[in-house]
């Protein structure tokens, strides 16, 4: 039952990532994938400070696979608007099931993540806690440096470098490098990256 | 007299009823974020048009038949879609 739900909403939502909270009333749909995990949210943002939604994880590590299913709830809490930058705290949680090794139970999480950016610099960083009771504790950190080459109109293509450093205790290759490419257009956002030890990566995200 | 009365009704009615309405916005840095200001403002009736420029950090509102839009209307406008507001300004051509 579990996994058929899970498969449910794996094949109902696109898969999504990142801008945990975005305007008020708007839909984040986003899908985060790498050779070693899966990441697929489903976001309302109810107001510009607080978005609710779905989020499904499979974690990888030699050939089983670890997934979660939460119901989830993001807050920014603090937003910083400059002239020529914009950072921002947001704060993540989450409660659902996990199976893990062939055990259904209940799971949740938490986390945090930052970042600060202008039109052609990005540092991000985010730190996420999974836990079980007695299955596993597993946190998953993830950094991100990105520029721009160049500033792109309101309506034009926007392309940008980064560097993605992320450490997954229940993934394979726990830590990885993947240098990757960000565009974006209008309301749609894509990524791909490749790590020199053969990861992949492959992100989609669109706001509605 | 009648021609001054016309001079001063013309200077009057472009202070109450702007066609253009110039917000400078701050935190307006990623093009995809800022859609939600392009969707917000699209929903009131009065907007004809809005552009966006990133570079100088402003949202220019055509209205509709020089409707005015209130200051207090586009602000909580850019709030809800997560930016602070500057200054607004109005003018025919700004």
């Amino acid at each position: 039952m579990f996994k058929l739900l899970s498969l449910s909403f794996i094949l109902f939502t696109l898969n999504v990532s990142a801008h945990p909270v975005i305007y008020r009333d708007g839909i984040v749909v986003s899908s985060f994938n790498m050779d070693n995990m899966n990441d697929q949210q489903l976001m309302y943002s109810v107001t510009e400070k607080f978005a609710a939604g779905l989020n499904s994880l499979r974690f990888s590590h030699d050939k089983k696979d670890t997934d979660l299913v939460f119901a989830k709830l993001n807050h920014l809490a603090y937003r910083y608007n400059g002239h020529d930058s914009q950072a921002n705290i947001y704060l993540h949680s989450g409660i659902g099931l996990s199976d893990h090794r062939a055990k259904s139970q209940g799971a949740f999480m938490y986390g945090a993540e930052a970042d600060w950016e202008t039109r052609t610099l990005f540092l991000g960083l985010k730190h996420f806690q999974y836990y079980s009771p007695h299955q596993f504790d597993m946190p998953v950190t993830m950094a991100r440096i990105g520029f721009s080459p160049f500033t792109a109109s309101f309506d034009s293509l926007q392309s940008w470098f980064m560097i993605q450093a992320m450490h997954a205790p229940l993934a394979d290759k726990t830590v990885s490098l993947t240098p990757m490419l960000r565009f974006f257009y209008k309301n749609v956002l894509w990524e791909m990256g490749a790590s020199a030890k053969g990861g992949w990566m492959l992100n989609l995200m669109v706001h509605y | 007299m009648k021609f001054i009365f016309a001079v001063l009704l013309v200077s009057m009615s472009s202070f109450s009823f702007a066609e253009s309405i110039k917000v400078t916005v701050n935190g307006m840095v990623c093009s995809m974020c800022a859609q939600g200001i392009e969707k917000k403002f699209k929903k009131i009736d009065a907007v004809k048009d809005i552009k966006v420029d990133l570079d100088n950090k402003i949202v220019i509102l055509e209205t509709k038949d020089k409707q005015d839009i209130e200051d207090a209307v586009i602000t909580k406008m850019i709030t809800e879609s997560g930016y602070n507001v500057s200054s607004i300004k109005r003018g025919a051509n700004e």
